[in-house]
Formats: structure tokens, sequence, C-alpha cells
């Protein structure tokens, strides 16, 4: 498939053109300049022109474009940036969308805080922080345009990344620390690649419906979260476990 | 009562501010110069002392959800989210107690006319660009409802129409400014829940498609029903 990635010089980035080169074409974009043996274009998520001339030719996006702190930025690219996407693809019958963010667009506080067991199919509650609320509206303007176009968009929504090799107790993580436990959504940066791959695989006739939302994460024991659609759907498998993380050192 | 209202330029927004100034001290704002004898701020809506500023001391705020329709694209959608994002944290800091948000029964169209749609049905946004923008303004002001940051009243007005169309045919949903005022004059001092209030507002005309006046029922048990208290007034 050509597939084109906004925002492709971001953290994950790279770790998804590691997974979905060789397999496809791929055309990378991003605000920065990026070296790369890829097709590359320079692209302003939020300006739609840009986006629509970026998608010409290709058969999927992968919106990986993220801005979390400048309010303005951050409405720019993750909520009118989806928009300008959805645009992009309605002009050039793109199909399939991959959309990211974080578990938040669906589950903010008003479920993090109380709950367990939450999976991604329930109403959207972000909450009033930015990167939340700007990410779901972005979310939300694509269901929206699934309503009324042929277009799946599927929502792959991540929250802590590490690397399971090299994230060492010594490295005094706020996140994850060996026999500390790890925060109850964090996934290896190899694993979350891979669920790309998976969202590229999936017949898309096989999708419940034109919008959906998948908690990407391995299974970790606090039950916190639910990964069970991912699993059974995208047929993603995690390698990295984790387990280091959450069992106790022995002593 | 201390009443901001945004979109100065809009002849919603303007003709209800001229209603509204009998009983209330009016400010008026827009990211444009408005002429007009009431007072009036130009705001961009930005994040920043501004916008604080700009609704200091005010009882409550009345933003519209129009949208300029000679704006761009992306200035309306930004104008939507962005400046209601803003307009909302401002009022929270300086404690502003209510904002009543003019959403459109533009988002319910999507259901057969002989249903009887009320504000539980679900909106059904299109990617039609005022559409959307109602859909994600109301979007933005939920989520500082959900989190009790400020008390949200959102009005889903029908087709703003004419006193002068009465008698020829009109939209089913149409509003006539008269019920506009009205609705906001109540959604100004009703009741409210705490949570998120949301009303359903057209005239009686022939064949109106939408539902007006019926009470919210909570499904606590123990909360009274709650209601605007709007009548559209009866037309000949």
């Amino acid at each position: 498939m050509n597939v084109l990635i906004l925002g492709a010089n971001g953290e994950l980035g790279p770790h998804v053109v590691r997974a979905l080169e060789g397999r496809h074409r791929l055309r990378l974009s991003d605000i920065n300049e990026l070296e790369t043996r890829h097709e590359y274009l320079k692209v302003d998520a939020s300006d739609i022109d840009q986006v629509i001339a970026a998608a010409d030719g290709m058969d999927v996006i992968i919106n990986l474009s993220v801005l979390r702190k400048d309010r303005r930025l951050a409405f720019d690219v993750n909520a009118r940036g989806c928009y300008n996407m959805m645009v992009a693809a309605v002009e050039h019958g793109i199909d399939r969308v991959i959309n990211t963010g974080p578990f938040y667009v669906v589950a903010g506080p008003t479920y993090e805080r109380f709950d367990h067991m939450i999976g991604p199919d329930v109403p959207h509650q972000p909450g009033t922080y930015l990167y939340a609320l700007t990410k779901s509206l972005g979310q939300e303007i694509c269901r929206v345009f699934t309503d009324s176009h042929d277009i799946h968009v599927l929502d792959l929504l991540f929250y802590m990344f590490l690397d399971a090799e090299t994230h060492t107790v010594e490295s005094g993580s706020p996140i994850a620390n060996i026999g500390h436990d790890l925060v109850p959504y964090t996934v290896s940066w190899g694993d979350a690649a891979d669920a790309f791959g998976c969202a590229l695989d999936v017949e898309l006739d096989s999708l419940p419906s034109r919008s959906e939302v998948f908690f990407v994460f391995p299974d970790l024991p606090h039950q916190k979260f639910s990964n069970e659609k991912t699993r059974r759907i995208l047929g993603w498998e995690p390698k990295d476990k984790l387990d280091q993380f959450w069992k106790k050192a022995k002593s | 009562m201390k009443v901001l209202t945004t979109q100065a330029s809009s002849h919603l927004s303007l003709e209800l501010a001229r209603s509204l100034s009998s009983s209330h001290a009016i400010r008026l704002t827009d990211r444009i110069e408005v002429s007009t004898d009431l007072e009036f701020v130009r705001s961009d809506l930005d994040h920043g002392a501004s916008t604080n500023e700009l609704v200091r001391g005010m009882d409550a705020i009345v933003h519209s959800g129009d949208v300029d329709p000679a704006a761009s694209v992306s200035d309306q959608l930004d104008y939507q989210m962005r400046c209601t994002y803003n307009l909302l944290w401002a009022a929270a800091e300086e404690g502003v107690q209510r904002f009543v948000y003019l959403s459109s029964l533009r988002l319910m169209e999507g259901y057969d006319p002989a249903l009887a749609v009320t504000e539980r049905w679900r909106p059904l946004p299109t990617p039609d660009v005022p559409v959307l923008c109602y859909h994600l303004g109301e979007m933005v002001c939920r989520e500082f409802a959900r989190e009790r940051k400020i008390n949200v009243l959102i009005l889903r007005l029908g087709e703003i129409t004419a006193e002068s169309a009465a008698g020829s045919p009109v939209s089913p949903s149409a509003l006539y400014m008269d019920d506009a005022v009205d609705a906001v004059e109540k959604a100004l001092d009703a009741e409210h829940s705490g949570w998120l209030d949301i009303y359903h507002i057209q005239s009686a005309v022939p064949n109106g498609r939408y539902l007006t006046g019926q009470p919210w029922w909570s499904a606590d048990d123990v909360s009274p029903p709650l209601s605007l208290g709007y009548e559209p007034r009866a037309r000949n």
C-alpha cells in the first residue's frame, strides 16, 4: 500500500517506519526537516492545502502529528489537523485512516480516577486538559466524517512508551521502575509500532463500524484498562509483557 | 445582571443584546470592530490576560455558535473550538457563574421528522462546517460542565426567521426573534442542574418539528424535573 505518515519525525514515527518499511511504500511528512531514504514532504498538518497535496496517490493516511502544550498549536494540529486529514481522504478516495492519541481521548480523569476495566468504546470523557480535549475533538471530527463517507478510521490510543531492554532501574523513571510497578497503560515502542501493521492488514469489512478505537498496551495485571478489543479485532499480539516492572524483584 | 455577548457582528447576537439591554447590563464583543450604542470590547478570544479582562465582573456569558460564513473553514473551526475553550477557561478563572451556548437544532436534522426528538437524543452532526462547528463547540462546553468548572446551558436554536415571514411558509424549525430572546432571558435566570442543561428552542409554527418546553427528568429519582420555562408565543 501507499502510506502517507503525518508527523513522521515525532517520537513514535521512526518506530512505525521501521515496522512498515519493506512491506509498504512510505511517504513521510513532518513540519520539521527529516533525513530519510523514503519519500519526504515538509507538511504542516494544520494547513489544509498542504495535507491535501501530500495525500495525492496514497491508499492510507497515518496521523502521528501531535502538539501538547501551546493552546493555538494544539488546536491547530490535534483538532483541525484531523479535519484537514479527513478532507484529504475524501478528496483522494482514501478509505483507510489510522489516527492516534492518548487513552484520555476517551477516558479522562472522570473514568481513569474512578474505574477499572475501562474499554475504548465508552462515551468519550476527555475533560478539559488541553492535550486530551484537542485530540478528542480531532477523533470526533474523524468519526463524523465516517458517518457521511466511506472511510474507515482506526484510532490507536497509547500513553507511555518504553524500551523494555534499555529502560533500567537506574533511569529513575517516574513511569516504570523494575520491581516497582509501572503506569498501567504502558507499551514498548516495538509493540506499539507493530499495531500499525495490524491496522493496515485488517480487513475493513471485518470492523464493527467505520470508526473504531483501540487501546494499545500489553496484558497488565492492574486491570485498569482493557486491550481485549485490540487483540480480538486487530490480531495484535504484544511481545513485551513488561513483567519485570510489575513483579517484585527477587531478594 | 452583567452579561457578555459574543459574535456582536451577527444579526442574532446584536438583536439579542438590544433586547436584553432593557433588563441587563450588556457588554458585546467580537473579533472585528462593531458599531453599537452598547458597550463593546474587541477581542480575539485568545489565550491571555485580555480574555480574562473581557469576562471579569460578568455574571453570565452568552456565546454564539454561529460562524462567520465569510471566514475560512480553518478560522470557523478555530473559533468554535479554540476560542470557545479560551472563553470558558477565562470565565471559570474569573468566577463567571453561567455560560449560555447558542447551538443549533441543525444537529438533530438527521432524524426522521416524524420522530419525537428531544434533548435526550444523540446529536447527528455532519461534516458541513457550520453544523460541525456547533457540535464541536458543544463538546468543548460539555467537558467544562462535566468538571463543574462553570454552569453551562446549551440552547439549540431553530432557524432564525424574520417576523415579516409570518403568514408565509416557514421552516418547521423556525424561531422568531422574540422567542429567541425569551429563551435566552430564561436561560440567564433558570434554575440549573449543576451539570449540563440542554434545551431545544423553536417557535410555534405549523408542523413544528421539535418538541420544546419538556422538563428534564433525571434517573436519580431524587432531583425534581428541570425546565427552562420556555413557552413559544402563540401566533395566528
